[in-house]
């Protein structure tokens, strides 16, 4: 084990780009650049699939809030602190947090940027849905994006009125559906039954109302008429030239009907925008499902992704409302103020490389969660970069790499005077905690005075992935009767990963002890949440009995 | 580079059976980055020997020291001071390294605790294939950079021979037939014309070891001797 490793624990002083990139030209990331650049930061903004130089898409802004949006994307285009990249794409991205470097691909030309930390603000794309109920588009057979346009125009709203349309909404058959979504089809419902003579019938399998205003919505277009058909199962939907049937069986009268509307429109999905994945690729962040980027972490702000410096709002994440997305905003925007403030920074490191002692095997660029090594002749780590989880300082092959708080020879330190802490005949176990959540579900324990065996030592680590094999075994050697390895819950690590590499090497460290002859019950491994001290104390007293009965 | 795998634990234990202070030697580059002979992987071996011999009435002790590489005598040199002080030397380097070190310390018992296995590619963490076969005789230049010594089970120069099966091989359908692959590569290339012409059999001179002079060096050789 490394026990004379140099360590440089002097702050670095550091600049940071005061240039934010933001991707995305919708309401979302308009509103970013606007408040970037409130704050005193120089915005590039790559609107990204938009056909003339600010010809921002807003087709997705609720009607009552076009009028906000526009002044919006007016003042952005206005805006001297905000250089727009009219029809870029992002292609290349390197560097760490406060300096990255983006090439942007400009018709044949390659643009090169500068900045300090960059914005994924993509939108939703809106996939029609009506072939899942067989119908084929026309006049009177609509989507939902088609009928509101419909009824933004003056021209094309009184035709329906003047047709006195009955309207049918096919809704929650083809798909789950959410909030959102809901919310534009209630709106159309309403302003439906808002117009003399005409009717709307709604098929609907679950309402979504769960966000704010909703239910009233709701309650509002059913006293104005409109009448809803809450079914299990889709209705038959026939389409004849242009004549329309939606035969259904009510649940209330019990009886099949066939009704024949003059009009049908069909639900859509919103989808992840599809330039989220190469954005991932690129940027190097964690997709989510379903094409949106980045998975979601208990110990992170949402905006946050796992590489520092890049953050992911609104509907790039998941299905956001305008509202929603612009809270994201200002949660980005007190990140970015946090990151770069003025430009200067101080920092100390969290990990150092043993620059002689590094065989650049690129096994910790590999490794690391937060994409925050690269490598010259040696492996270098971005300290702005590195949140300290001690993931590649556990899988570098030649000791190379320390954690300044926790370095081997500290370690190895720890657990010698953990692993030969004297205890009248009781078993010693030393449990190694992730400090974000079982070193804290510990802690509690003891605060709260639960029996707890008397020879258990707790070492605290930044995360399981800093839990060395050699650790383990270590603290099997110098005396330890059982070891626990106590990680954070599957999907639930903080540095994404840091759990599945313990679990890795607990399974390693389980074939090194069958062959070795060791009973494999001194080893445990399990998973807790921080508030989880009634369980953290059943794991070891768990393990104590059993190890009581083998020496018995 | 060069991989290697370690050896069966129960193999290294018979191995330094009755010997009493041993140096674990590691290797600082290929059995390094391969993830089997570097300082960690030293350490690992150590406390797992130590955890064996715990129940033993005299256990062995266990050194610990990784050099940056065990192919040369200058890094060798570097355990001169304690080497003496071992009575068996344990290590994790390739096949080349363990032969030098024991050349370097004749007097001294030397084990191997790894097996060396091939010449190959790092295609991610802990994961390696094999790539070269040192043949001596590279034909890469002919084949699309595909090596048929290597990826064809028969070795063949002239290929490929009537077990071509789609695009596998005979012996497994998991395994891509090499002349296939060479085949693929040249076509894409528009160098096809290669594939028919006959390339001379190897010079199997690697059937007794071999010494290769860089041929700007032969002089400095010359000088030594």
């Amino acid at each position: 084990m490394n026990t004379n490793t140099k360590l440089q624990t002097d702050m670095e002083k550091i600049d940071l780009s005061k240039d934010i990139a933001v991707i995305g030209g919708g309401y979302t990331g308009l509103k970013a650049a606007s408040r970037i650049s409130e704050s005193g930061y120089h915005v590039i903004l790559v609107p990204q699939h938009n056909d003339a130089d600010f010809n921002f898409s807003v087709l997705d802004v609720p009607s009552t809030e076009i009028n906000r949006v526009k002044a919006l994307e007016n003042e952005v285009a206005n805006n001297t602190n905000v250089e727009i990249l009219p029809k870029s794409t992002l292609v290349e991205a390197t560097g760490v947090p406060g300096d990255f470097t983006l090439k942007f691909l400009f018709a044949d030309s390659v643009i090169e940027k500068k900045a300090g930390a960059v914005v994924v603000a993509t939108d939703t794309a809106v996939n029609p849905l009506n072939t899942i109920y067989g119908l084929n588009p026309a006049e009177n057979v609509v989507s939902l994006s088609e009928f509101e346009n419909l009824l933004a125009s003056q021209d094309t709203k009184k035709e329906i009125q003047t047709g006195q349309k009955t309207v049918a909404f096919l809704v929650g058959f083809a798909h789950e559906g959410s909030p959102l979504l809901m919310k534009r089809i209630l709106n159309s419902v309403s302003e439906t039954v808002g117009m003399d003579g005409c009717s709307a019938y709604v098929y609907v399998n679950n309402i979504k109302v769960a966000d704010d205003g909703l239910e009233r919505l709701y309650k509002q277009s059913r006293d104005n008429g409109a009448i809803y058909f809450k079914l299990e199962k889709s209705p038959t939907v026939m389409q004849e030239n242009e004549s329309l049937t939606v035969r259904f069986h009510d649940p209330v009268i019990r009886k099949d009907i066939e009704l024949n509307p003059d009009m049908i429109v069909c639900e859509e999905s919103m989808i992840a925008d599809e330039t989220n994945l190469s954005l991932a690729k690129i940027l190097r962040i964690d997709q989510g499902p379903m094409g949106f980027l980045q998975n979601e972490n208990v110990h992170r702000l949402p905006v946050n992704s796992n590489r520092e410096g890049i953050f992911v709002i609104g509907s790039a994440r998941e299905v956001q409302s305008l509202s929603q997305s612009w809270t994201d905003v200002d949660n980005m925007v007190l990140r970015v103020k946090q990151l770069i403030g003025d430009g200067e920074k101080s920092i100390s490191a969290k990990a150092v490389v043993d620059r002689e002692k590094c065989t650049i095997c690129l096994t910790c660029y590999r490794c690391c969660p937060h994409e925050a090594i690269s490598w010259d002749d040696k492996a270098i780590i971005s300290q702005v970069a590195c949140q300290g989880c001690g993931i590649c300082a556990s899988e570098c092959p030649m000791d190379a790499i320390q954690l300044i708080d926790f370095t081997d020879a500290e370690m190895a330190d720890r657990i010698q005077k953990a692993a030969s802490a004297v205890t009248a005949n009781t078993p010693k176990l030393v449990a190694f905690c992730c400090q974000n959540s079982a070193y804290e579900a510990g802690m509690t324990a003891k605060a709260f005075n639960y029996q707890l065996p008397a020879g258990l030592q707790l070492i605290k680590v930044p995360c399981a992935g800093k839990i060395d094999i050699h650790y383990i075994l270590d603290a099997l050697v110098e005396g330890a009767d059982g070891v626990l390895v106590l990680a954070c819950h599957h999907g639930n690590c903080k540095s994404e990963s840091g759990n599945t590499y313990a679990k890795w090497r607990i399974n390693d460290a389980y074939r090194k002890l069958e062959q070795i002859g060791i009973e494999k019950n001194r080893l445990e491994f399990a998973t807790l949440a921080s508030n989880m001290a009634v369980d953290f104390a059943r794991i070891v007293i768990d393990m104590e009995k059993r190890i009581s009965q083998k020496k018995d | 580079m060069i991989v290697a795998e370690r050896k069966p634990f129960d193999e290294i234990k018979e191995l330094i059976q009755g010997y009493k202070k041993i140096l674990i030697v590691g290797c600082g580059t290929c059995v390094a980055v391969c993830l089997t002979g570097g300082e960690k992987e030293v350490g690992v071996l150590s406390a797992e020997l130590k955890l064996s011999q715990k129940s033993e009435s005299a256990p062995a002790s266990f050194g610990e020291a990784t050099v940056q590489r065990q192919c040369d005598f200058e890094f060798l040199d570097e355990i001169k001071d304690i080497a003496g002080e071992y009575d068996a030397l344990l290590s994790m380097a390739c096949g080349a390294g363990i032969q030098f070190l024991a050349e370097r310390y004749p007097e001294i018992p030397v084990f191997p605790a790894v097996n060396t296995t091939f010449i190959g590619v790092n295609k991610d963490v802990g994961w390696y294939e094999e790539r070269c076969k040192a043949c001596g005789t590279c034909v890469l230049g002919m084949t699309g950079g595909v090596c048929p010594v290597t990826m064809c089970a028969k070795s063949l120069f002239n290929g490929p021979c009537g077990g071509t099966n789609q695009e596998s091989c005979e012996i497994n359908k998991d395994q891509p037939c090499a002349w296939h692959m060479i085949y693929e590569r040249l076509s894409k290339q528009g160098r096809l014309e290669n594939i028919i012409k006959i390339c001379p059999p190897n010079d199997w001179r690697n059937q007794k070891p071999q010494t290769l002079i860089q041929p700007g060096y032969e002089e400095r050789k010359a000088l030594s001797e």
